[in-house]
């Protein structure tokens, strides 16, 4: 399994250089986008996220045109949050694990930076993921423990079970599946989201909730919305999810565990069992 | 409650009213579901799930199943003087291979029952299986430049050899079958009394090559090509749709067992091709002829005893008399 840095390049890094980062920027939602390059002298084990500070605070062109600084959305930076996922030389990625020394190791070497292609931009690198959480919304993805009393002790949990269960928890919704997915396309209108394809994080998330013993109470409705429009069967298996997912999680199996669940829930639905 | 707080906890569960305010967007801390009225499900959407599996399954009952059964009929042309068991000895593997062939069809086209009904039911299975597939396909938007994994260039080979190769269906099918000449150069009819040098004539554009023949033998090997990689891979997506193959190692091996299946298909469609174009049509209805008056000379000589018998054979039981 490769993940995105295939893209990086191995040649040993040189001190003291500076690199070109052409950065696709937008004023805003709607505003046309437009390519602008940066020279930024990389420092010492520099990241992403330390070249775009660099350009926050010299917001200024390779051609010395003074420009506004770039907006970019980060939060842990340890990849583990998902925010600062960018398209980075062309391949989506988290941008604060992506080491300036892999990508462009000469002097004069160019990186491209790219907000995520599939959800609305906020603003040059920022994007609006906000049909993650709904499509979360839309499998259910959470266990119902709310009550008005007291429900108890859960049921126990196998070890096996955990075991399988914790590589699929550790989705960060960062959207990586989503950007390389080719089934998966931007849907600006709200409206639509509903019938549009969830996607294999989703996917992966009711497989999730459908195998955590409490979970389950919910694991039809689940199941109702992954046969429905926009479900399972929509996804086309380029597989591109699983090459791409930071946390190496088998988002394909949890594709075809679901499509399975999905064809014996089918079965009983149509005898009406 | 927090500061700020200007929204309301309303559980996912319940049903929205129309209008009600949770039609809106966002309201302080909480994302709301949206609920915005839509209209009436469609057809589409009511049975997306029975569609989508239907589209599967047809691709391999009753279409694969026939791609398999055609493909393998067709590459006697080839191999099928190794068919004929000692019949014909006269005959060369080329000349061989025609009387076989000749053979298979005759006998596909005079024994099997309800032959109509299964064409029928293979015409429609086609036409439902490309409509909704392109469908489908049309939701999707390729990105293999930027991903070029081998998983996602069978992506779009899926859905361009589908575009192809219901282009190819038609036209095969059009041509060969609905006997529309007028799109075959030279204007051979296909007949089934004379499967093999028919074929070949329509292939090549008459009894010799011609340049548009050439190209139409050029669009039969795309269009083999594409169909059979349509159904290997197919029926490689299948077994994950169908949840047949779960485990990365499951959809590795059973990409062995397509891959296997699809290069013995593709073996047979070539093969049969080749043999099709290589064919000499003149001679190959010399062999048509030869078969066609051994098979009168057969006829009769089953018809004689049967006449025989009504004149009084004697192991015959003769109840009625």
């Amino acid at each position: 399994m490769t993940t995105a840095p295939s893209a990086a390049n191995r040649a040993p890094a040189q001190t003291g250089r500076s690199i070109l980062v052409r950065v696709l920027r937008c004023d805003g939602p709607g505003k046309p986008s437009r390519w602008e390059e940066f020279k930024v002298p990389v420092e010492k084990s520099a990241n992403v996220i330390s070249v775009l500070q660099y350009i926050a605070a010299n917001p200024v062109t390779a051609q010395g045109q003074p420009t506004t600084p770039v907006v970019w959305d980060s939060g842990c930076l340890e990849e583990v949050c998902g925010a600062c996922t960018m398209v980075i030389n062309g391949k989506v990625r988290q941008s604060c694990s992506c080491l300036i020394d892999e990508y462009a190791p000469r002097e004069g070497d160019v990186m491209t930076l790219e907000p995520m292609s599939k959800f609305p931009v906020i603003r040059d690198l920022w994007v609006d993921r906000s049909r993650m959480f709904h499509n979360l919304k839309r499998v259910k993805a959470w266990v119902p423990i709310d009550g008005t009393h007291n429900l108890g002790a859960g049921p126990r949990e196998a070890p096996g079970n955990q075991e399988q269960r914790y590589v699929m928890s550790t989705c960060m919704a960062c959207g990586c599946c989503l950007e390389a997915c080719p089934q998966f396309t931007l849907e600006g209108d709200e409206k639509k989201w509903d019938e549009a394809f969830l996607g294999a994080h989703a996917i992966n998330q009711a497989r999730l909730f459908n195998a955590h013993e409490t979970g389950k109470a919910l694991a039809r409705e689940r199941l109702d919305q992954l046969a429905g429009p926009g479900g399972v069967n929509d996804c086309g298996n380029a597989q591109n999810c699983v090459k791409v997912c930071p946390k190496k999680i088998p988002l394909t199996e949890s594709i075809a565990a679901m499509g399975r669940a999905v064809t014996v829930h089918g079965i009983k639905r149509f005898f009406g069992l | 409650m927090a500061p700020g707080f200007t929204g309301r906890f309303v559980s996912p569960n319940v049903p929205p009213q129309p209008g009600s305010r949770r039609s809106g967007r966002r309201k302080g801390l909480i994302v709301e579901t949206s609920t915005s009225p839509k209209a009436a499900p469609s057809f589409f959407e009511r049975n997306h799930l029975l569609l989508r599996r239907l589209h599967s399954l047809s691709g391999i009952v009753p279409i694969g199943v026939f791609l398999i059964a055609h493909l393998t009929t067709n590459s006697s042309l080839a191999w099928g003087k190794f068919g004929l068991r000692g019949q014909y000895p006269e005959l060369g593997v080329q000349e061989g291979g025609v009387a076989y062939f000749q053979k298979e069809v005759t006998w596909i086209s005079t024994q099997i029952p309800h032959l109509l009904l299964i064409e029928i039911t293979l015409w429609g299975a086609i036409l439902f299986h490309s409509v909704l597939g392109f469908m489908y396909a049309r939701t999707g938007r390729s990105n293999t430049s930027s991903y070029g994994y081998g998983a996602n260039w069978r992506y779009r080979l899926q859905r361009v050899s589908g575009y192809i190769g219901i282009l190819f269906i038609f036209y095969h099918v059009a041509t060969l079958r609905w006997g529309w000449t007028f799109l075959v150069p030279g204007g051979t009819k296909w007949d089934h009394h004379f499967s093999a040098s028919t074929l070949a004539s329509a292939l090549r554009g008459g009894d010799n090559f011609t340049a548009a023949g050439v190209v139409v033998s050029a669009f039969y090997l795309i269009g083999i090509t594409l169909l059979v990689f349509h159904f290997a891979n197919g029926l490689w997506t299948a077994a994950i749709t169908w949840g047949l193959t779960i485990t990365a190692q499951a959809q590795r091996r059973w990409v062995y067992v397509c891959f296997a299946l699809g290069a013995g298909l593709m073996a047979m469609g070539w093969s049969a091709l080749i043999a099709a174009v290589m064919l000499n049509p003149a001679q190959a209805r010399q062999v048509e002829l030869k078969m066609q008056s051994k098979a009168g000379e057969a006829a009769a000589a089953i018809t004689a005893p049967a006449a025989s018998a009504k004149a009084g054979d004697p192991n015959r039981p003769s109840g009625q008399e």
